[in-house]
């Protein structure tokens, strides 16, 4: 493919990187990104991907926008209130950049249809904001062999951790199983800042890119966690645990599984 | 001995076990939280019977989820 | 242009039409198409683009084989490329 007029002057800041260059945009306009949650982490994620010029980007999320969510998930609007979020985040990416192709499943993401929906992508960013998400997420790209980016984020903390097949330990590695639904006797609502999930989010998308490029050194083996307050990074290294139960040396799961929803989630869930 | 929790060194008594670890740190959570020692991730199930050597480096990971909530 | 220890180039690039960045970005556009070792000629013009891009393609490895002014406002650039 050779590059049109339009497309150097709006990719020029990438191709002008010498990590990047002629190639490596040509990478991006091929790749494939699916952002599983189109909320905090997801929007940030989608609109630099977007930017950037990754060619197809897949949205997945049930919900619709709620004035809520706007104060962090800055890829909707107060017009799209009571819109879908996949078809709002959708507008938004192509007023953004008109070139990029974007898929939609405005529904649930399941054990049942995840292995389907990761086949087509290159990389998937887990933008979900719970658990069961985060583990069906985790065993269907380990399964599929398919590179993601886990992230989470907490009032004024986050972390994240990128998963390549064969490289470094999975998010079950980290934590085997997730907290039972009714761990915490109430679902307390903790709070977080907007520029939060942008921090984090962008550096899911950072990581997609890289990914993408073939460049830099992915944040697999290391959990980077960023607390806002003190202003600190840390990259904390973990190993790959010989027990984990869907990435070990005897996998006892071999297929993704459905953990129950917690109550609170599963009526209005401000993501 | 001493210890390196989350990057920073301190004093513990000797022949401290990791649950004894999580409770003179006051962990909220010590059932969900990860633990890895030396870069090795320890077993939940181990917390218990697993002591620290003095110059061991300590990390806690915790859960977090996707913003909004403590847990789930 | 008669400096016969000059290769021929494989091939000519012409970014008088365009500003920077793109004037570097089209010469690494066209650089690309190139194998190593392979001579590309440019014509630029006189101020930004000159005194950027030859500075911008030696950071990226490539050899810088001639600079020579065309006395209407633009230069003429001989640049082989680096590898890979």
């Amino acid at each position: 493919m050779s590059f049109t007029d339009s497309q150097l002057e709006r990719y020029s800041r990438n191709i002008i990187l010498k990590e990047v260059g002629v190639r490596g945009q040509k990478k991006l306009l091929a790749g494939r990104v699916l952002i599983i949650g189109a909320g905090g982490l997801g929007a940030p994620a989608a609109m630099y991907l977007a930017a950037a010029g990754v060619g197809t980007i897949g949205l997945a999320d049930a919900d619709v926008v709620d004035l809520s969510n706007l104060q962090r998930q800055i890829i909707h609007a107060t017009s799209d209130v009571g819109a879908p979020k996949v078809i709002s985040a959708k507008e938004t990416i192509e007023a953004l950049n008109p070139e990029v192709t974007v898929n939609t499943l405005q529904g649930l993401v399941t054990s049942e249809n995840i292995m389907t929906l990761i086949e087509g992508y290159d990389f998937v960013i887990d933008g979900t904001d719970n658990f069961p998400a985060k583990f069906l997420i985790n065993d269907a790209c380990v399964i599929g062999a398919k590179a993601f980016s886990h992230a989470g984020i907490i009032r004024f903390q986050g972390q994240l951790i990128t998963y390549i097949p064969g490289q470094g330990p999975c998010y079950r590695c980290l934590f085997p199983s997730p907290p039972p639904p009714d761990a915490v006797p109430t679902c307390r609502q903790a709070g977080v800042i907007g520029a939060m999930a942008g921090v984090i989010g962008s550096l899911q998308a950072m990581e997609a890119i890289k990914y993408l490029c073939g460049i830099g050194t992915p944040l697999t083996s290391n959990l980077l966690t960023y607390n806002a307050l003190t202003m600190e990074f840390r990259k904390i290294k973990v190993a790959k645990r010989s027990t984990c139960q869907v990435c070990g040396h005897n996998p006892t799961i071999v297929k993704p599984l459905d953990y129950e929803i917690a109550a609170c989630d599963l009526k209005s869930k401000p993501a | 001995m001493e210890l390196t929790i989350s990057g920073t060194t301190k004093t513990f008594p000797d022949d401290l076990s990791v649950t004894e670890l999580l409770e003179a740190e006051q962990v909220a959570t010590p059932q969900y939280v990860t633990v890895s020692i030396n870069e090795e991730l320890v077993d939940q199930g181990s917390f218990d019977s697993r002591k620290l050597a003095s110059g061991d480096k300590v990390e806690f990971l915790y859960f977090m989820g996707g913003g909004t909530r403590e847990l789930y | 242009m008669a400096d016969k220890t000059l290769p021929t180039p494989d091939a000519h690039l012409d970014i008088t039409g365009v500003v920077c960045p793109v004037t570097f970005v089209k010469v690494k556009v066209a650089l690309d198409e190139l194998e190593p070792e392979q001579v590309l000629s440019v014509r630029l013009n006189d101020g930004e683009p000159v005194q950027n891009v030859p500075m911008s393609l030696k950071d990226e490895g490539h050899k810088v084989l001639k600079l020579s002014d065309n006395n209407d406002g633009t230069f003429t650039l001989l640049i082989r490329r680096g590898q890979d």
